[in-house]
């Protein structure tokens, strides 16, 4: 302990020499210190985030100017580095922008915007290009084309690590081929181990963006997208902020930076669905937690009053005081109670009209006196009045006693002249205005005192209604609100600003917004991506968290070249942008696992987690702001408003599912079954006939009728063909028959016709058959074609249901 | 004695072309078995055969033959389902299989019939398990109402035996034999062949029957010479009687005149062992008539038994309350003996051996227990 208190006084410099140490860190140390949340960790990974980046400011860019997206990426080994090139045909970027959108870190155009788009932080790709000039020293090389320009313009530039400002290395003119877009190269210490992700990557963008061709080239092979469709996502439009969705800090920023004199001028100016009477309703709760209520107590007696105010009222006439006193008891004693600011009003009122009667002026120092000694015989009511709230409040067990003096507590803690010296400490405002907050500590402490004192439980329920009841009774003070220059300037003011913009009612935000990837398109990108048998998908209303509206797609493939083997594969998007990493942490893996998907017809180890089988399930979050677990934007992060909805997506599109597999199943249950009843059946008939010695059975009837099945048969007799259509099914059928017969038929029943081709004829029926019973199709040969060939084939019905029997015997 | 005898016996007629008569007869039912189902699938219908629900809720009492039959209920197996569509086929390659045994005048056992599918050329119609193929049998037997003796299939030899003062004639493969039930055996007694119908009872000395349960006990009454002091017919019923073990004893009820008495354990299972003797077993309530003697008695060990000699015990087991239970239920049990006895060992919890009467002495169970029990029941 000495040897430390002598350290002290020997050397007492430290604080300089800390200080000497302390110096603005660089954005190239930032960048390395906090590499891992932008998405830069690795060298592999590196690779995938600067694609990811490119290619998501090349989809936003190009869909901006409504124009198609057409996107190449090229990964080459060059040396011991590895070259990036991602170009799009998107509208360009001027020269003066260049240096700007590339080599500074947070500059972009959406930070602040409202507005669903894929990047929003402006980190993106100069983190990219940051990346690549830290570990390989070569400039970013970058070409952009504005539509109409005679040449591209080329750069080379570097971000300065140490002012955060762009360095443009080399500028030129040149020429390329895209008539408008920008191409960017970056060289990076990098290694194609993520390949599985970034090929993942590249598709499942393909998946969600149906309306773009993406083209990928690396050492390893390539891949290509084609357009799904020429149809754009709908444009969204920017909205302002909700009032439930901003931050105290934004607040202030938008407090700072409004033309606006007057906070309800502000709040209707900055922010979405905020009208006059939501203003008006926001500054209302903004006053009571800025300035409080006024308690209001019930009004004195009508003599007291007069007596009063007679008394303090000096240097006027008898008759005029003994008017003013009676208008003040008139108005006072017309209300059931009064707080302190009606009582002056009233008063003011009452001068007025003393004036006009008596004609002698009531000023305001009277006004002042009348109001003070009136105010003085209305607060003598508070104790009473605190009697009837805490006896309300509180159980009926509570002895009479103990209620009373509670009463008196609470009421003591408003009295601002303090006649007690342990209250005069508390002394309240004059007026008995105070916030809830100040309301909630008076029936605590009058409470703790009666706990003590009169040994009786006081419990947190009857404090809170007590304290409630209180606040019910305080009226909204008429005082202006402050200016938004001084609300902007008070950081605890602007809490309370927002706190009251919290606790305001306020219709949901508008989802123009938004622009969800819709139904039809997922489905779509899914058949182009993916070939599976079976497709689903739903998109489900906007819903709103924390002032952001957002919207949950869902999107299901099942069946088909997927792999059976394991788990199914999760693909997750926000806002169009795949998340590759962190599935774990994910919000919309959470909620796949929490699903029981056997109900669904998937198989799902112990009855949770993610279900094994051949599908590929898709979700997209489309927001004006999606919550990530951290700056890489990986994973969704928990939020119960849209967990809630992602479940209802998936469900929506699983249902579907359900039905398909169960469809599937059945069909696949009546295969089987006719799989073994076709090779029993003919065995049981054969033993038959061998043990009863009788002629060879035909069976054809009997199972299609096992099978539930439209038996169709056809007869030959006499050069009359007949088809008979018998349905054994439960439900009525229209199967379509078409014959090709190789004579010319006639006399066709059932308004069929015969087209002739090449020497055959086509016969097409389309029967409904009800079931349990049969349809007769019937034609005539001509008598002189010999040996004719037919082909009867049923179609618009499952195979599985059909029994065709051709082989009927053709006796003449 | 025996060549006297053998001349009532010839008079009925050659025996082999009865046999050949009742062998057409069953294989001709068994072709219109199949035949119905020819006749199903030519006029397009689905093949199906429907049979007596074979549990416990469908049987009832016949009172003209006073034992238990089926029930009006049936259950159908149709070529429907893949399940019954198998099951059908395996009745015909079985119906197949009889006829031809039949008209070859062979016989085969059950088990063998079991083995003999694993030969059939269609997979499908081969048996999974000898309950299957057991089942399957009794299905024929009801469905066209023959024997499976009639059949010419048999069990396994169940090597239930009999021991008393009975001469009687058997049809064996070597020709007829005489034989005498003490004389012309040893200590293990006659063994009942596996059709007893091709006995003749040609003289009888016994007063009484006595089925019993366990080989022990019968070689306790046999050693004690029970057969010949109270001239008794002394049946073996090794467990849970055969078919032929049953039939046997009714025929000396039937025939003989003889008063049957069941001596078994003390526990619900043995009471379903009296229950298959005197009123038919749920499996095979097709044959009650032909099977079951509803004359027959129980003689012990009761549960009243238990208490009176407090003799030694085991508690009860929970599937031996449940058996109990169940037997409370039974339609077979409803009688009001059987109530108070089932509901007095339920109260009391313990079950008992008959060998636990050896407790008081070897000679205890021939000289005090069952003349006790037999003068009570007023056979003795």
């Amino acid at each position: 302990m000495t040897a430390f208190q002598s350290t002290l006084g020997e050397e007492p410099d430290i604080a300089e020499e800390l200080a000497e140490s302390q110096r603005a860190i660089s954005i190239a140390e930032f960048f390395e210190k906090n590499k891992h949340m932008l998405g830069f960790d690795s060298g592999a990974r590196g690779l995938v985030t600067a694609v990811k980046e490119a290619v998501d400011n090349a989809l936003d860019a190009t869909e901006e100017a409504g124009i198609a997206p057409d996107i190449y990426v090229e990964i080459a080994e060059s040396g011991n580095y590895y070259t990036l090139v991602v170009e799009d045909n998107g509208p360009g970027i001027t020269a003066e922008q260049v240096p700007r959108v590339f080599g500074k870190l947070l500059y972009g155009s959406r930070f602040h915007k409202r507005e669903q788009k894929r990047g929003q932080q402006g980190i993106g790709i100069s983190a990219a290009v940051l990346y690549s000039q830290l570990t390989s020293g070569s400039p970013a090389k970058i070409t952009s084309r504005t539509s109409g320009s005679e040449q591209a313009q080329y750069f080379e530039l570097i971000i300065d690590t140490d002012t955060n400002e762009p360095e443009i290395q080399a500028e030129r003119g040149t020429d390329w081929d895209r008539p408008h877009g920008t191409r960017i190269e970056l060289e990076m210490d990098a290694n194609m181990r993520a390949r599985g992700q970034l090929r993942n990557y590249i598709k499942h963008t393909a998946v969600v963006n149906p309306h773009a061709r993406i083209e990928l080239r690396e050492p390893g092979g390539e891949f290509k997208a084609e357009r799904g469709t020429d149809q754009l996502p709908a444009e969204t439009e920017e909205i302002r902020p909700h009032p439930h969705g901003v931050e105290l800090g934004t607040l202030i920023k938008m407090l700072e930076a409004s033309d606006s004199y007057s906070l309800s001028g502000f709040l209707q100016e900055e922010f979405t669905r905020v009208g006059a009477t939501t203003a008006k309703n926001v500054l209302g709760a903004f006053r009571d937690r800025e300035f409080g209520r006024e308690i209001a107590w019930s009004p004195p007696e009508r003599e007291a009053c007069i007596e009063a105010v007679t008394e303090v009222v000096a240097n006027k006439s008898a008759d005029a005081t003994e008017t003013f006193a009676v208008a003040i008891a008139n108005r006072v004693l017309e209300r059931d109670r009064l707080c302190h600011h009606e009582l002056r009003a009233a008063i003011a009122e009452a001068a007025d009209a003393a004036t006009e009667e008596s004609g002698t002026t009531f000023g305001d120092t009277v006004q002042e006196k009348a109001t003070t000694a009136v105010w003085k015989l209305v607060t003598e009511s508070r104790e009473a009045d605190c009697y009837e709230l805490v006896d309300e409040a509180t159980t009926s067990r509570k002895d009479e006693a103990v209620v009373r003096a509670l009463a008196r507590r609470v009421a003591a803690k408003f009295d601002g002249g303090g006649s007690s010296s342990e209250d005069a400490e508390n002394a309240g405002d004059e007026r008995d205005r105070a916030t809830s907050g100040t309301i909630r500590s008076y029936v605590d402490r009058a409470a703790d005192t009666t706990v003590e004192r009169d040994e009786a439980a006081v419990g947190e329920t009857a404090r809170e209604k007590i304290a409630d009841a209180l606040w019910e009774i305080g009226r909204e003070v008429p005082d202006d609100p402050p200016k938004v220059s001084e609300v902007a300037a008070d950081r605890d003011t602007a809490g309370r600003l927002l706190e009251a913009m919290g606790a305001t009612d306020i219709i949901a935000p508008p989802t123009g917004c938004l622009s969800p990837i819709t139904d039809d398109l997922l489905r779509a990108g899914l058949e182009k991506e993916f070939d599976a048998d079976f497709y689903a998908s739903a998109t489900r209303d906007a819903a709103v968290h924390g002032g952001d509206p957002f919207i949950v797609e869902a999107g299901i493939a099942y069946g088909g070249e997927l792999e059976s083997e394991g788990t199914i594969e999760l693909l997750r998007f926000a806002n169009r942008v795949p998340l590759v990493y962190q599935r774990g942490a994910c919000a919309t893996t959470d909620v796949v696992k929490s699903i029981g998907w056997r109900n669904y017809g998937l198989d799902q180890p112990g009855g949770n987690g993610l279900p094994n089988g051949p599908a590929v399930l898709m979700l997209h979050v489309a927001s004006t702001n999606v919550p990530f677990t951290s700056e890489s934007k990986d994973a969704v992060a928990n939020i119960p408003e849209i967990e809630h909805e992602i479940e209802l997506a998936i469900r929506e599109a699983a249902r579907e599912l359900k039905a398909y597999l169960k469809k599937q199943r059945s069909m696949a249950k009546r295969r089987e079954k006719a799989d073994v009843l076709a090779n029993i059946l003919p065995r049981m008939a054969e033993k038959l006939t061998d043990v009863t010695e009788r002629e060879p059975l035909r069976i054809d009837e009997s199972l299609a009728r096992i099978m539930n099945n439209v038996l169709v048969e056809r007869t030959v007799e006499d050069g009359r063909v007949n088809v008979v259509v018998e349905n054994n099914s439960t439900t009525s059928e229209s199967p379509t028959i078409t014959e090709i017969v190789s004579a010319e038929p006639s006399d066709l029943s059932n308004g069929a016709r015969a087209v002739e081709m090449d020497g055959e004829w086509f016969i097409e029926w389309s029967p409904t058959v009800e079931s349990g019973s049969e349809a007769t199709l019937e034609y005539t040969l001509n008598g002189d074609s010999e040996d004719p060939s037919f082909d009867l084939d049923v179609d618009s019905i499952e195979t599985e249901k059909v029994t065709l029997n051709t082989q009927a015997s053709q006796s003449t | 004695m025996s060549s006297d005898t053998d001349i009532d016996t010839d008079t009925d007629g050659d025996p082999k072309a009865e046999t050949d008569v009742e062998d057409r007869e069953a294989r001709e039912r068994l072709i219109d078995l199949a035949a119905a189902f020819y006749d199903q699938f030519a006029a397009g219908d689905v093949p199906t055969m429907a049979i007596p629900t074979r549990t416990k809720s469908n049987i009832e009492y016949d009172e003209d033959a006073e034992v238990w039959v089926y029930g009006d209920r049936e259950s159908t197996r149709s070529a429907n389902s893949v399940r019954g569509a198998r099951k059908l086929l395996k009745a015909i390659y079985t119906i197949d299989f009889l006829a031809q045994q039949l008209e070859e005048d062979r016989s085969s056992t059950l088990r063998e019939l079991y083995y003999l599918s694993e030969s059939w050329d269609e997979t499908e119609a081969q048996f999974a398990d000898q309950d299957e193929s057991n089942q399957l049998v009794e299905d024929l037997e009801i469905v066209s109402s023959v024997t499976r003796e009639d059949f010419h299939m048999r069990p396994e030899e169940s090597g239930a035996t009999l021991m008393g003062p009975l001469r009687l004639r058997e049809q064996t493969r070597r020709g007829e034999r005489e034989i005498h039930c003490q004389e012309d055996v040893g200590e293990g007694g006659y063994q009942i062949p596996n059709n007893p119908d091709t006995i003749d009872f040609l003289g009888c000395d016994a007063e009484f029957v006595l089925c019993v349960e366990t080989g022990g006990m019968r070689d306790r009454l046999v050693e004690n010479g029970f057969d010949d002091d109270y001239r008794t017919m002394i049946v073996h019923l090794k467990g849970q009687p055969a078919r032929a073990t049953r039939r046997i004893t009714k025929r000396l009820r039937d025939e003989l005149g003889l008063p049957v008495l069941v001596f078994t354990d003390g526990d619900p299972w043995s009471y379903r062992i009296y229950g298959s003797i005197a009123y038919g077993s749920i499996k095979s309530a097709h044959l009650s008539e032909y099977l079951a003697t509803p004359e027959a008695r129980f003689v012990g060990i009761q549960p009243s038994d238990i208490v009176e000699y407090d003799l030694p015990t085991d508690p009860l087991s929970d599937s031996d309350v449940n058996a109990l239970e169940n037997e409370l239920e039974d339609p077979r049990f409803q009688t009001d003996y059987w109530r108070e006895e089932i509901e007095l060992q339920l109260d009391i919890g313990k079950k008992a051996e008959q060998q636990s009467l050896a407790s008081r002495g070897l000679d205890f169970v021939t000289e005090t227990y069952l003349p006790e029990r037999l003068s009570a029941m007023g056979v003795l």
